[in-house]
């Protein structure tokens, strides 16, 4: 019978076969299938499960290293932002530190553009007439001076850097208190030049230059550059001075702009006159010009004071007519 | 030589069902690769090869599944042999029927497995063919036709051969 099944109907004998032989299973007790289970696991597949459990470790391995992989790259582009981080945190802590000295006179801005020309003329800031920052405001950094606002709109304002042409300003040698205007000059070699420098004046490479506050817009005594080279002109009547810029105008991020308190001859900068390098050589009578004699109340106001008023006049003469062109 | 491979092909699918299947889940689906190869030998062997195969590996699967000893044997037996019987005289080769078979075959697996599983509870059942039996079943149907695309290219043979 069961032979005849088989061979005519083998298919649905093994299937009938099959299915009784799973649901009598299914029909089991509990503790029955835990121990044909137990038995099945621990004799007929122990050494299946031992392969399986190598391969199961070996596949682990290497989704855990991909994961660690993936993990230690994201680390690294978190470790960047930081750094990145950082470094902004350091330079706004710089920017805040010089701000708070001042608390009324400045205000914090960020640079959204830069001037297409590769010299870096103009810069536009994240600031305008709403926060207060108006045409001829002054803008510097904890370096020194930038430039000063030549537009603004409500929401930002455009700055002329040191390295343009229509931003003169009426500085003055620290060492020796010569005056001038720098003026940027677009000749066959760019360069920041100081004006208005008789040749007998006392003006050596390496000096420091500061604004002098003349013509009502730059505060007098930011730090505004170094004297790298020293000549004198054809005509033997003045000298040819160029000045380093102390800002690096290429890596500008914040600027600080400058807010007179209404007089337009703002107060000094001491924390900028203070880190000057040459700022105890200027200050100190001794290291500045011998024909001046010392004077109480402060190491520059004594040097003012000790200026011939003839040559104080020229100088502010000077410096009121460069800023006045300036300011128009 | 064939039973040889066939039992090579066993021994790689379970060792990918128990160490792959957990890993390549998509928002918790797995695919099921065991289903698939009793489909797929059922399919080439015919019913009693399909049947035995469909019953051992079930019965495997069953030491290590939740649910009653036998569940998957008895599921993975019905399907095997519904797949031999319907399966002749088929165009295997085409995609849409190796498509339609594998997703059906799959369907009709978890309906047998979950219903008992559930005893028979309908919204039970309904909730689990929904949620589960159906994403798994159209994953593993994706991920088997690839597979079998992908062998069949670089061997250029066909796996799942037409009657002749």
């Amino acid at each position: 019978m069961f032979r005849l099944l088989f061979a005519r109907r083998g298919d649905w004998a093994a299937f009938t076969v099959a299915c009784v032989l799973s649901l009598t299973l299914m029909s089991l007790g509990r503790a029955q299938q835990e121990r044909a289970v137990w038995f099945i696991q621990h004799t007929v597949l122990a050494p299946a499960n031992v392969v399986v459990g190598w391969v199961d470790a070996g596949v682990g391995v290497y989704w855990e290293n991909q994961k660690l992989k993936k993990r230690l790259a994201q680390i690294q582009i978190e470790a960047d932002e930081m750094r990145t981080d950082r470094v902004e945190n350091a330079r706004l802590r710089r920017l805040l530190s010089l701000s708070q000295e001042n608390p009324s006179d400045l205000t914090a801005a960020r640079v959204t553009a830069r001037s297409l020309d590769r010299l870096g003329g103009s810069l536009t800031i994240d600031k305008g007439e709403k926060d207060g920052v108006l045409p001829n405001r002054a803008v510097i950094t904890p370096e020194g001076l930038v430039g000063r606002v030549e537009r603004a709109t409500a929401h930002e304002a455009r700055v002329l850097t040191l390295l343009h042409r229509d931003c003169a300003v009426a500085v003055r040698v620290g060492r020796s208190r010569v005056d001038g205007v720098l003026q940027w000059e677009f000749g066959e070699r760019p360069v920041l030049s100081l004006l208005y420098v008789s040749s007998q004046e006392d003006v050596k490479q390496g000096d420091w230059v500061l604004t002098s506050g003349l013509g009502g817009i730059f505060p007098e005594g930011v730090r505004v550059g170094t004297v790298v080279q020293v000549g004198i002109a054809e005509n033997g009547l003045m000298k040819e001075v160029s000045v380093k810029p102390a800002v690096d105008f290429r890596s500008l991020e914040e600027v600080l702009v400058y807010m007179p308190a209404g007089s337009g001859r703002g107060p000094r900068m001491p924390s900028l006159e203070a880190t000057a390098p040459d700022s105890a050589a200027y200050g100190n009578p001794a290291a500045a010009a011998p024909q001046r004699a010392p004077a109480p109340g402060g190491p520059e106001k004594k040097a003012e004071r000790a200026e011939p008023p003839e040559r104080a006049s020229q100088a502010r003469a000077s410096g009121d007519s460069a800023q006045s062109g300036v300011a128009q | 030589m064939k039973n040889l491979r066939d039992a090579v092909v066993l021994f790689v699918v379970l060792i990918l069902q128990s160490t792959m299947a957990q890993r390549i889940a998509i928002a918790g689906v797995k695919p099921d690769l065991l289903v698939a190869f009793v489909v797929y030998f059922a399919w080439m062997r015919g019913p009693i090869p399909g049947v035995t195969a469909g019953f051992t590996v079930g019965l495997l699967q069953d030491l290590d599944a939740p649910g009653p000893l036998g569940l998957n044997a008895f599921a993975k037996t019905v399907v095997a042999f519904m797949v031999a019987k319907a399966g002749f005289r088929v165009h295997r080769s085409n995609v849409g029927v190796r498509f339609f078979f594998f997703l059906l075959a799959m369907l009709v697996h978890d309906v047998i497995y979950f219903g008992v599983y559930t005893a028979g509870e309908l919204s039970a059942l309904v909730r689990q063919f929904v949620f589960v039996a159906i994403p798994s079943a159209l994953y593993t149907t994706v991920l088997v036709l690839l597979l079998l695309a992908t062998v069949e290219r670089f061997s250029k043979t066909l796996l799942l051969t037409d009657e002749v």
